[in-house]
């Protein structure tokens, strides 16, 4: 056995893991306030990545610039999203909401066709080039920095949840809406707030993937992979996204490695099978108990 | 003012609906047309080729038009967005062959080659190419009626196989693709080839379709440490992930792949890191000024900016189905699919007016010649690193 190609197998899966429990986030801030799935978490993570194409590449701004407003515009979609689509279909079927993010996936990549034509396009490099080791294991620099982003920011919005007036908000608007409203809680305004930072935080997940990857109009199918990250670790747990995120990140890349790529994916969804049969709410997702 | 009641407002309406259902009628009435029906994937993972295949085709057949069309016939092409998804793709054939005379298709997918392959059999009256290189399309029993302009995934990847092993005898290579039917195609029997020809074939590596971050290939890429490395199943990502960390760990691997990754807008966005790569390319580029080349110079004219790899594609394949439909009625035969074909097969030492360097013959369903071109970052332009490589079977 080779240690160091084991251990450098294993940071390579903890880092793409953390990309994966980024964007997980983005689904679980939004079910955990509104029970809404948003499938259209991947498109607007691709407009995140095409928004800062557009300020660093086509306004020319710097990368200290272009990516705060990016992750701004994905705020702003999401403010949009929420009060002109979301809020009107409050009290709808939970199906027909899910199926409105599901039109407003296709609506999203038609419109960054039109806008930036079908061409998958590499955003400007702004990570550097210097490999980075841990002793003698390698990491790819741009692995260890979207691993370092999203432990930063996943620490951050655990710390909101338990501690800011705002997080506690959210997390009594989830768990009861009339009593939340009676408590003097802005309800609606609670919505908003989810969509904005869900959104802004998938518009940041997508300049990380897109600064791997490249961007291109299709490049949202990576959210899927999120879908699946958050099944395993729970829908309204953020503590959930990112355990499952690391772990699928490195059950992807022991397979990979160890079987072949062709079983990654095969290996992901047996997973998520034998999750749904043991805890059909996620490792840490709360479990839900209907009574007649 | 027109005094407009709701009788006018019926019999606009009647009139209106008259047109649309008679239209189809008089498109098959018209006898002075030759139809290339499309299935063209405009949106969906393979929009970038689509978009490009469009262009290409759409200015063949204006071209053509403005020099008196075929055999005094005007070229017209009908064609939908597939989202390049086979059922979609089975459902504008069916559409687009209902309402148009067609006998030249133009396909989207090896899927979709596959699976309308029946149906084509059946009609007997089209000859259908389009975007597959497919391996297994290449055979003229199995799929009588279609064909590729270019060499299939086998060949093309033989072409760079017969250039490695020029340039360095007992290379060690390493297959890199992704785990869908177009990265599967070529590489079992590319790996047998490679092993007959003295080189060394040290590691196949396959990434998932929807593969972003690749730094566990790249591990298993740094153990092997080939001289060659050759990617297929790609148009651009993982790539450029793959160059920009071989390079940041001082691998010595010449990184290489087939046509649909060879374009060189595609790679003029990745910058320095595309430095070097290489790959198989069976057409001249837009830029190329070869003497020999007066279409591109054309083509230049028409489109004052640079055109996609897929341009060239969807150009010379309607190029060469209409030289058949030529042949076929110039010798006053039915426009039917063994007419077609056979007319087809008759191409030899045919010039395709520069976009291919050499003349070239259809014996099969595959043209099986292609060049080997290199990335300058520095020039931000895919230069020739070979001659023509014309494959002998």
């Amino acid at each position: 056995m080779d240690w160091l190609f084991f251990a450098e197998v294993t940071l390579a899966g903890l880092g793409s893991g953390a990309l994966l429990a980024l964007t997980a986030l983005a689904f679980v801030l939004i079910y955990k306030a509104t029970r809404v799935i948003n499938l259209a978490v991947g498109e607007i993570l691709m407009l995140g990545g095409y928004l800062f194409f557009a300020f660093s590449a086509g306004f020319g701004l710097p990368v200290w610039a272009a990516i705060p407003l990016a992750i701004a515009g994905g705020g702003v979609v999401g403010a949009m999203v929420e009060r002109a689509l979301i809020r009107p279909m409050l009290g709808e079927a939970p199906i027909s909401v899910f199926m409105v993010t599901v039109g407003l996936g296709s609506v999203l990549m038609g419109a960054v066709e039109l806008v930036w034509n079908t061409d998958p396009r590499a955003l400007p490099d702004f990570m550097g080039a210097t490999p980075v080791f841990i002793g003698e294991a390698y990491v790819s620099r741009k692995i260890a920095i979207g691993f370092a982003v999203a432990g930063v920011v996943i620490a951050l919005f655990l710390l909101l949840f338990r501690f800011w007036r705002g997080g506690v908000a959210l997390r009594a608007t989830a768990s009861d809406q009339a009593a939340a409203y009676s408590c003097g809680i802005n309800v609606p305004g609670v919505f908003s707030l989810a969509w904005i930072v869900a959104c802004a935080t998938a518009a940041g997940a997508g300049i990380l993937v897109g600064a791997i990857g490249g961007i291109s109009p299709t490049m949202g199918v990576f959210g899927l992979s999120a879908l699946v990250v958050v099944i395993i670790g729970g829908l309204d747990s953020v503590l959930g996204a990112l355990v499952g995120g690391l772990l699928i990140g490195l059950v992807e890349a022991w397979a990979g490695t160890f079987l072949g790529g062709e079983f990654k994916l095969v290996t992901t969804f047996s997973l998520l099978i034998a999750a749904l049969m043991i805890r059909p709410y996620g490792l840490f997702g709360t479990v839900e108990i209907e009574r007649l | 003012m027109t005094d407009l009641n709701r009788r006018h407002v019926l019999g606009l309406a009647a009139a209106g609906l008259a047109s649309t259902v008679f239209s189809p009628l008089s498109a098959f009435a018209d006898e002075k047309e030759l139809v290339i029906g499309g299935s063209i994937p405009l949106t969906g993972v393979f929009a970038f080729a689509g978009v490009a295949i469009e262009a290409g085709i759409s200015d063949f057949v204006k071209i053509t038009n403005e020099a008196g069309g075929v055999a005094g016939r005007k070229l017209r092409l009908a064609y939908e967005d597939t989202a390049y998804k086979v059922d979609q793709s089975v459902a504008v054939f069916n559409k687009l062959t209902t309402q148009n005379d067609i006998h030249l298709y133009y396909g989207d997918s090896t899927g979709f080659a596959k699976t309308i392959n029946e149906e084509l059999n059946r009609r007997g009256s089209i000859l259908m190419a389009g975007a597959s290189f497919g391996s297994e399309l290449n055979n003229p029993e199995k799929y009588p009626f279609q064909f590729m302009a270019g060499p299939d995934y086998v060949e093309m990847i033989a072409i760079l196989l017969e250039y490695i092993a020029k340039q360095q005898k007992g290379a060690k290579i390493v297959f890199v693709n992704s785990d869908t039917e177009f990265g599967r195609d070529p590489i079992e029997a590319s790996v047998k080839r490679a092993k007959e020809m003295g080189l060394e074939v040290v590691g196949q590596i396959v990434t998932p379709p929807t593969a972003v971050d690749v730094s566990t290939e790249i591990l298993k890429l740094r153990r092997a440490n080939p001289d060659f490395t050759i990617f297929h199943g790609y148009v651009l990502a993982p790539l450029p992930e793959f160059l920009s960390q071989a390079k940041q760990l001082g691998l010595k691997s010449r990184f290489m792949g087939t046509f649909w990754s060879m374009d060189n807008s595609l790679w003029a966005n990745v910058g320095a890191p595309a430095d070097g790569y290489m790959g198989v390319m069976p057409y001249r580029y837009y830029y190329d000024t070869a003497p020999d080349a007066p279409i591109l110079e054309k083509i230049r004219k028409l489109r004052p900016t640079y055109q996609a790899t897929g341009y060239m594609q969807g150009f010379l394949t309607a190029m060469l189905m209409t030289e058949a439909a030529k042949r076929t009625l110039d010798a006053g035969k039915d426009l039917t699919a063994k007419n077609l074909k056979a007319a087809l097969n008759t191409i030899k030492d045919f010039d395709t007016g520069g976009i291919i360097g050499v003349p070239i013959s259809i014996p099969g369903n595959s043209v099986p010649v292609g060049r080997i071109y290199s990335y300058s970052a520095a020039d931000k332009q895919m230069k020739p690193a070979s001659d023509w490589i014309s494959l002998k079977k």
